[in-house]
């Protein structure tokens, strides 16, 4: 462990071409070592850990383990969209996003201003929940329940970290 | 094609825990994770490993959407697009297929009863959002297809997720994916 600290880098800021190397080589192994990382790339092992800690204090990348929902319990998975009335859609937004089960909010420009992605343990959970929603959260007008079958593709490698 | 979702092998409460200590920090060191469950550096280790193995645990960067600049794949990635597909009758595989040859198309599910897509598209601008529309718009055998732009991510939880899927299963095709297809490397 090096004591030096990396350098403050403000939020946002965008990766350079180091960066970018050092992550490409992440995606091929997220737990690759920083001298195996520098070999690779002609640098050296303790700018690489520089870097990498760099950019994960500067919220621009950071090394995660993406575990499927099956891991944590889960047995499917639903995208429900609401139509929202008299409320504000980011307000409502807010208060299904307090829910563990919820995966993601978002706010969208389309008939459904709210939509979520959720994870149920069995059926009788998805059903539920469409209920609950329905009827408990001040606001929805509509909504639509969508229960995802097949995962073609997910590529995570690109997201909005803060949220 | 028909296209069967595979079973995936059952996980346990180890795995769970291993799952969350990694989960926002993918390089934490087995010892401490091992430590801290009161199990071996090799249990850990091991687990690992078949979850990797099964497709269930992905050890990946994340790249912050606004701090992807050019050149992250070509794809900067700023704007995030959804779009809804309803097929035409017997054309749900056809239409897939199209979509799956767009690297722009970050996810895809097909959801009730197999008659609608879901693409999730992360675009670098509007006008490339628009391009996204014309080229889905202009496929053959969508009846129905609805675009929603995201103005705002209120919750992403960037370590649980649809992770399993059938392009890491197969990624040469979409097709043919069997439940004895792989290799399961389960020690």
């Amino acid at each position: 462990m090096s004591d030096e600290k990396p350098p403050r880098r403000p939020r946002g800021a965008s990766l350079d071409e180091i960066d970018r190397r050092i992550v490409e080589a992440l995606t091929r192994d997220g737990r690759a070592q920083s001298t195996t990382i520098g070999e690779e790339l002609g640098l050296s092992g303790n700018l690489v850990a520089n870097r990498i800690r760099a950019m994960d204090a500067g919220g621009q990348m950071r090394v995660v383990a993406l575990a499927d929902f099956r891991v944590h319990g889960y047995k499917m998975l639903a995208r429900l969209r609401v139509k929202v009335s008299g409320r504000a859609p980011l307000d409502m937004a807010r208060e299904l996003a307090e829910r563990e089960d919820v995966l993601s909010v978002h706010l969208t420009s389309g008939r459904y201003p709210v939509s979520c992605l959720y994870a149920f343990r069995n059926a009788r959970g998805l059903i539920e929940v469409a209920r609950a929603v329905a009827s408990d959260i001040a606001g929805v007008e509509d909504v639509d329940v969508e229960l995802i079958n097949t995962v073609y593709r997910y590529n995570p490698t690109l997201g909005p970290l803060g949220a | 094609m028909p296209i069967e979702t595979p079973e995936y092998p059952a996980t346990d409460a180890l795995d769970r825990q291993i799952a969350i200590m990694l989960a926002d920090d993918a390089r934490l060191s087995f010892r401490k994770i091992a430590a801290d469950l009161g199990v071996t550096e090799g249990t850990v280790r091991g687990r690992v490993r078949r979850l990797q193995a099964n497709g269930l645990l992905k050890l990946v960067p994340i790249v912050d959407i606004g701090s992807g600049g050019t050149g992250m794949g070509g794809n900067p990635g700023q704007q995030m697009l959804f779009i809804t597909i309803r097929c035409a009758r017997g054309k749900i595989d056809q239409v897939r297929e199209a979509l799956f040859a767009m690297p722009m198309i970050r996810a895809l599910y097909d959801a009730n009863a197999a008659h609608r897509l879901i693409a999730i598209c992360l675009l670098s601008s509007l006008e490339e959002a628009a391009e996204v529309t014309n080229q889905v718009l202009a496929l053959d055998g969508i009846r129905e297809a609805e675009t929603e732009l995201v103005l705002q991510t209120v919750k992403h939880n960037a370590t649980i997720g649809p992770v399993a899927t059938l392009e890491d299963l197969a990624p040469a095709t979409t097709g043919d994916v069997g439940h004895e297809g792989r290799d399961e490397g389960a020690a």
